[in-house]
């Protein structure tokens, strides 16, 4: 009985101990297996603690392994990878928020798809740092800020220095011109109503003017006009030869060929008839002066 | 009342008297240990798996839309390891273990067993309390570690079964802001409370009087002043070693 209790005593002593300390290993690691170690330099504030995740291209791949507080203004930072992941050269760590209660994370992003990777115990550059909850909480204040002093602004302006009556005016008179223009267009209407009346009216008196034309003295007429104009087609062709040939003879004259050509052309011609007109000039006025010489007028 | 916290002084004075006498109860100490721990072990672990179980089925949804399910596991794991695992089994075991030692104890005390011993030049204080104090320092943190892995377990199951959280926001959870000091105030908290449970227990049962009716009365007063010595230790060990537990 004895031994018996010191072997179920054992055994549940044994197995406590395991499990508390298997526990804590998961807990703090993730497993029996640590990973290797990586390095980065954060800025203060950066909200990190052990046991953070550490997100590869959003995958989990480790964990935040110890915080350092550096007098420099940085927090050196050594998470943990898992052995079965690499990550890519050109990759850039940065701190991101995790959820909505300012729990922080490790993201690192890697650039490009690279076979080399970082070496275990090497320092992964840090990137700009994603707002975290206090920024956005700080933002929200100024918005928040900023709200109320638009709220005080407008308590002012409608209410302390009597927007809201002067609103309350502005909308009487608007209400009244809106009457007013309710007038105005049912007086409008009216009129419309009246024109189209009218206009009825007069396309009535149009059709019933229409329906009394003779159509077959419009057919004459028509007739008419197109034997009309058939001639005076006629008449512009006759025109048009007439004016041919008024060219070709003003064309001839221009030559200088043909008598009339010869008369237009020839200077010859207009000093002969100039000497012709001096001549017949000073004979008329011998003619005034001595008509006795000329004319011999005897009746009997 | 001072004089009632003198009683004890003198009964914790001579405890450390019979700590020295290892012959009279090392066989002693084993057994209690049987009794403390391995036969208490069913009904720590039947409460365990329903507390997880129900911490975080209540805990996923108290959630308000938008929050990472991951907080699931956080609050779970620093529910149980924290407070529901070493408070509860400390309570348990007040009622199972506490109980039995001030009936045990009072009943030797009031059939004149202890007398007996004391006749045949045995230290019944070294006999009867002693085992019992290091069989409930030892068990209670051994009990409560195996309620807290049980505890989480229940909770992680849960879960993953009842709920629409997934095993891997669970685990990211529960691994978030671990510090192993966790585990150490857990198993500070149970060694002080299994310590509270066999120090007033024996001490009731060793003061019992006035025959059955006094073991009875006797039983009922230790598991009253167990149970708020136990919640007022939980408090001071909140005050004085908090601060050390954020990972």
């Amino acid at each position: 009985m004895k031994k018996r209790d010191d072997v179920l005593v054992g055994i549940v002593m044994a197995v406590a101990v395991l499990v508390a300390i298997v526990g804590s290993l998961w807990l703090a690691r993730g497993g029996l297996s640590k990973g290797y170690p990586l390095y980065a330099k954060f800025p203060w504030n950066s909200g990190l603690k052990q046991g953070q995740p550490v997100l590869l291209a959003g995958v989990n791949v480790g964990y935040v392994d110890e915080v350092d507080l550096r007098p420099d203004g940085t927090v050196l930072t050594t998470f943990r990878v898992g052995k079965d992941y690499k990550v890519p050269r050109g990759t850039v760590a940065t701190v991101v928020a995790n959820g909505i209660f300012g729990d922080m994370a490790i993201a690192l992003t890697p650039k490009a798809p690279n076979p080399n990777s970082i070496p275990p115990e090497d320092t992964v550059p840090v990137g700009p740092s994603a707002p975290g909850i206090a920024q956005i909480t700080s933002k929200a204040d100024s918005i928040a800020t900023s709200v109320n002093a638009m709220t005080t602004a407008l308590n002012k302006q409608l209410i302390a220095d009597g927007g809201v009556q002067d609103l309350r005016k502005a909308l009487a008179s608007s209400n009244a011109l809106v009457l007013n223009m309710n007038r105005l267009v049912s007086q409008f209407s009216v009129i419309a109503a009246e024109q189209n009346r009218q206009l009825s009216m007069t396309q009535a008196a149009l059709r019933r003017a229409t329906s009394g034309i003779d159509s077959a003295k419009i057919d004459s007429t028509l007739s008419s006009i197109r034997t009309t104009s058939a001639n005076m087609a006629q008449l512009s062709a006759d025109f048009r030869l007439t004016a041919m040939k008024l060219d070709s003879v003003v064309a001839k004259a221009n030559s200088g060929t043909g008598s009339v050509g010869l008369m237009l052309n020839d200077p010859g011609a207009y000093n002969d008839v100039r000497a012709l007109i001096q001549h017949m000039d000073s004979l008329m006025a011998d003619v005034k002066k001595n008509p006795r010489k000329y004319i011999n007028l005897s009746i009997f | 009342m001072f004089a009632r916290i003198g009683e004890r002084g003198y009964f914790l004075r001579d405890i450390g008297r019979g700590v020295r006498d290892p012959a009279t109860y090392g066989t002693e100490t084993i057994r209690q240990m049987r009794n403390i721990g391995v036969d208490s072990l069913p009904l720590t672990a039947i409460v365990a798996a329903f507390i997880g179980a129900v911490t975080a089925f209540q805990t996923r949804y108290q959630l308000f839309g938008g929050v990472q399910l991951s907080v699931v596991g956080l609050i779970s794991r620093q529910s149980i390891i924290l407070e529901l695992g070493p408070l509860l089994t400390g309570l348990v075991l007040t009622g199972r273990v506490g109980a039995r030692i001030t009936a045990e104890i009072g009943t030797m005390r009031v059939t004149e067993q202890i007398d007996a011993l004391e006749t045949l030049a045995y230290d019944p204080i070294a006999y009867l309390v002693v085992p019992r104090l290091i069989a409930a320092l030892i068990m209670l943190p051994m009990l409560t570690i195996l309620a807290n892995a049980i505890g989480v377990g229940t909770a992680f199951l849960t879960a993953i079964l009842a709920t629409d959280v997934t095993s891997a926001a669970f685990s990211e959870g529960l691994r978030l802001a671990f510090a192993p000091f966790q585990i150490v105030y857990s198993i500070i908290k149970a060694t002080l409370f299994g310590g509270a449970i066999a120090f007033f227990c024996s001490y009731e049962g060793y003061n019992t009087t006035a025959g059955a009716e006094g073991v009875g009365r006797s039983t009922a007063q230790a598991v009253v002043i167990t149970s708020v010595a136990i919640l007022v230790l939980d408090a001071l060990t909140a005050l004085l070693l908090a601060p050390y537990l954020q990972g």
